[in-house]
């Protein structure tokens, strides 16, 4: 069926007389087949992505609860949820957590990611193979295998302890913002590190050597030519850091399920916890709301920061 | 996201350094002691976190803290049995299947996003684009809410949902691709009355294979990582991924530090070898510029 309207459309763009229909024969038109081949697709992201999050939304504004009473007839209850939100001061401090999070993960994985493709460069051969390829491995590894290798390391009587020659002070315990923090970092650091190593690679030489012919010290050369160069990747990297902290909820769910008491407990993790322990659906989904909502504003500060003179 | 950017430049990785720009200056001697010195304490700090995971999973009496270990490879054998090996196959199974879904349906949508003419073409990309990015903690209570409703919280259901959080990016990954596909090709194969199946299968398929190979691992390696998605998704134990049976055994009332880490380990080696799989696809390159002179 659909090859003969092909068949058709065909005849047009391989410059056989098509019929006089009025319409111009050298540009393409819509296919019925198209339909086909997007279909799928189409209907399962209306469905199951797009509808979902608008519902996510909505549900945000209702009393909509995992058992009881309220789990069939639930309604919408207007600016109640909001109302809790702002007198729940676990949701300020989870608010906060968050930024921790999301700004200490950027900072480390973009300082190290960018120290450890400039030292890639530099040095011997065999070291560069052997040390970025275990940077790379701990970034290959899934989130909940990099959770427990850090909660063994950390937890008392770990690597970190016996290392420092503390074996029975569980830094887990005592600095678990601090330790989730760095964990993240160790599992990101790798990508930033294979993105910003690209880049490096991409910077013409002359450039670098016009600035020694201007006898500008390594550290001119890097602050005035190398770092100005990669601005738009250090942006990019920035944002999938951003995106990918904030989505990672194994790494800190395997760590400390956002404890002890509430001091890793960042918005997803709090958001589960509302929703899947504490029954709470729709306060779980308004948590969710905020999410997106911290989302968009990073989104607009890295497009802001990406316009700004290169 | 990251898994598809990677493979580019797993390749990237692989290739040799230029000389520094400035070699015959005396600093860059000692210069290059001082990197070569920084980069191994670099190097000494991220495998620190991994040298329990190793010997622990050769010890036959592990706790958390790095020993010598008692060599044993019983460990290994229990995380390949039983209930462990249960897991593994379910794992298999969720991805597998979460995989061919969107690689299929992702690549017949990239090949007419590509090719066709379809209206709102452009807001339909952006809107692609924009679900790539959204937190997907978001979504998992309406999807538990619809799933329940349905009584479809089990592994294939929840499949069918990983599929989708990963489809947008595989669209994109896949279309980039088939967007150097020259469409001369294309056109000589209409010519010869190819039909859109058979350009699809013998035209497009075979040449923009390296992208789709790429979307598939990179929708693979996504959903075996997955975690919060199949803890609220599966509810029988029975079903539930290997990521879901780590967390359990850390839980577990008698701890078996060994099987963790060989746990952990076996694990982690589908991934790793999905990824030297994906810099081997792009080492041998885009070989088109061949097929079309001119």
């Amino acid at each position: 069926m659909s090859s003969q309207a092909d068949t058709v459309a065909l005849a047009g763009q391989a410059g056989l007389p098509a019929r006089p229909t009025g319409k111009r024969a050298d540009r393409q038109r819509f296919q019925w087949s198209s339909l086909a081949l997007l279909g799928p697709s189409l209907i399962l992201l209306a469905v199951l992505f797009v509808i979902p999050v608008i519902y996510a939304f909505y549900l945000g504004f209702t009393n909509l609860e995992l058992v009881g009473p309220n789990a069939v007839n639930w309604h919408f209850t207007g600016t109640q949820n909001l109302q809790r939100l702002g007198s729940d001061p676990t949701f300020f401090l989870s608010l906060r957590l968050t930024l921790i999070f999301i700004v200490g993960s950027i900072i480390g994985v973009v300082v190290i990611g960018l120290a450890l493709a400039v030292l890639l460069q530099n040095s011997v051969t065999w070291l560069r193979i052997l040390v970025g390829g275990i940077v790379v491995v701990a970034w290959m590894m899934p989130a909940i295998t990099a959770g427990m290798t850090w909660y063994a390391s950390t937890t008392a009587a770990g690597t970190f302890g016996t290392l420092l020659g503390m074996p029975n002070s569980d830094f887990l315990h005592h600095e678990p913002m601090l330790i989730v923090t760095l964990a993240n970092v160790w599992s990101q650091t790798g990508f930033a590190m294979l993105v910003l190593g690209a880049a490096l690679r991409n910077i013409p030489h002359e450039v670098l050597e016009a600035a020694d012919m201007e006898d500008a010290s390594r550290w001119q050369r890097f602050r005035l030519i190398t770092l100005p160069m990669l601005r738009p990747t250090i942006v990019t990297t920035v944002l999938l850091i951003t995106l990918i902290s904030l989505a990672n909820f194994a790494l800190i769910y395997v760590m400390t399920q956002g404890g002890p008491g509430n001091s890793t407990n960042i918005l997803p993790l709090y958001s589960y916890q509302q929703a899947f322990e504490f029954n709470n659906l729709a306060y779980g989904a308004i948590i969710g709301n905020v999410m997106v909502l911290v989302c968009a504003i990073f989104g607009v500060i890295y497009v802001r920061a990406s316009r700004v003179r290169t | 996201m990251t898994a598809g950017v990677s493979a580019s430049l797993a390749e990237a990785a692989a290739a040799p350094v230029l000389p520094p720009a400035n070699p015959a200056s005396r600093r860059s001697l000692s210069n290059k002691a001082v990197s070569n010195l920084l980069l191994a304490l670099f190097g000494a700090a991220f495998l620190l976190p991994m040298v329990w995971l190793v010997l622990a999973s050769l010890d036959s009496n592990a706790t958390w803290s790095v020993e010598i270990p008692h060599l044993t490879g019983a460990n290994f054998a229990a995380a390949l049995s039983g209930s462990d090996l249960q897991s593994i196959v379910n794992s298999i199974v969720l991805s597998g299947v979460s995989t061919a879904i969107a690689t299929v349906c992702g690549a017949l949508a990239a090949y007419a996003l590509s090719r066709r003419r379809i209206p709102w073409k452009g807001p339909l990309l952006l809107i692609v684009l924009f679900l790539t990015g959204v937190p997907l903690a978001i979504l998992i209570i309406p999807i538990f809410e619809l799933f329940s409703d349905l009584g479809w919280l089990s592994i294939l259901p929840c499949a069918l949902f990983l599929a989708v959080t990963t489809l947008p990016f595989e669209i994109y990954l896949i279309k980039n691709f088939i967007d150097a596909v020259p469409q001369d090709l294309e056109e000589a194969a209409r010519m010869e009355r190819a039909g859109t199946m058979q350009i699809l299968l013998k035209v497009i398929g075979p040449l923009a294979m390296p992208g789709i190979a790429a979307a598939a691992i990179f929708g693979f390696v996504t959903a075996w990582g997955s975690f919060l998605i199949p803890l609220v998704l599966i509810t029988s134990p029975n079903q539930q991924p290997g990521s879901i049976a780590i967390f359990g055994f850390i839980g577990a009332a008698h701890v078996q530090y060994g099987n963790i880490a060989a746990f952990s380990l076996v694990y982690a080696v589908p991934i790793f070898l999905l990824y030297a799989l994906s810099s081997r696809l792009f080492r041998g390159g885009f070989v088109l510029s061949g097929a079309v002179r001119g």
